[in-house]
């Protein structure tokens, strides 16, 4: 019905109808995104689920501030981290994990080329990304220290550039990029423990690498 | 800018695959990643794991169950 007047008055129920249209079409693009991602940081069912409720309503409730236009997604990644750092993880503090020494950003790729048994297939960098379940992948990540999987799973899986996680956690990008680092050895480290206990568990073969028990 | 030995360039691998570098730096250490016996296997490794990475943890959609009841609580 067109309005006569100069002004149109628009009833407050439609407004608010129209605002819940609109987050719920912001949010449904990204609740697959997020709801993987609070699952790998919670490293539970039950809590990422209850993160998740927790994210959608402090989005909700700050929808009003949200500039139509820019980054939604990092906007709704900023409030999920948000409500974990909150509400679910323990230390906010640098880890004080000692590095070790002899692993470098290619540990992995070392390993796989000095050991035998991945040699032996004549391809062995393929051999052993070929050895990697699902699981295997997703239980070396969960062994990270919180702040470690945070940032592999804001950089790697997620694929946010390190201003945008920087901004998301509240911590300088030179601290992102250190972070990253060290996880990703750590990863590395935890990656080779896991293929090697698959493939003796799997193929019955000794565990690959030496240094058998 | 002075060429990039084997050692930086594999010291700078992480930023350039998360894509966190200028364009001329960029292009150089692809040409020397193409070139570099040492530095080119090297590379496509990590460039997989991190692929591999990726894909392995990525989870399945939103149960269904769980978004109807987020959505739901938009009616409260």
């Amino acid at each position: 019905m067109p309005a006569m007047g100069a002004t149109t008055v628009v009833p407050v129920a439609e407004t608010a109808a129209d605002d819940r249209q609109r987050f719920t079409a912001l949010v449904e693009a990204h609740l697959d995104g997020l709801f993987g991602t609070a699952l790998r940081l919670t490293r539970n069912r039950a809590r990422a689920e209850d993160l998740l409720q927790e994210t959608f309503l402090r989005a909700w409730r700050s929808f009003h501030t949200f500039q139509p236009g820019t980054n939604a997604r990092a906007w709704l990644y900023r409030i999920l981290m948000n409500a974990y750092i909150d509400g679910y993880r323990k230390a906010s503090r640098e880890p004080e994990v000692v590095d070790q020494e002899d692993v470098d950003e290619f540990y992995l790729y070392s390993r796989v080329q000095e050991s035998e048994d991945f040699r032996r297939s004549g391809n062995p960098e393929e051999a052993f990304l070929a050895t990697l379940m699902d699981a295997d992948v997703k239980a070396a990540l969960d062994s990270l220290p919180d702040p470690f999987r945070e940032v592999v799973v804001l950089a790697d899986i997620e694929g946010f550039s390190y201003r945008e996680i920087a901004e998301m956690l509240g911590i300088p990008i030179g601290t992102v990029m250190s972070r990253l680092h060290r996880a990703r050895r750590r990863l590395q480290v935890a990656l080779w423990e896991y293929a090697r206990r698959a493939r003796y568990a799997r193929a019955d073969v000794p565990p690959a690498g030496g240094g058998g028990r | 800018m002075t060429e990039l030995d084997c050692e930086q360039v594999l010291r700078m691998v992480w930023e350039y695959l998360d894509g966190e570098m200028d364009e001329a730096r960029y292009l150089e250490i692809q040409a020397h990643v193409q070139a570099c016996s040492e530095c080119g296997p090297r590379y496509e490794f990590q460039r997989r794991l991190r692929e591999l990475i990726e894909r392995k943890c990525r989870e399945g959609p939103v149960p269904a169950d769980l978004k109807q009841r987020l959505f739901r609580l938009l009616d409260a």
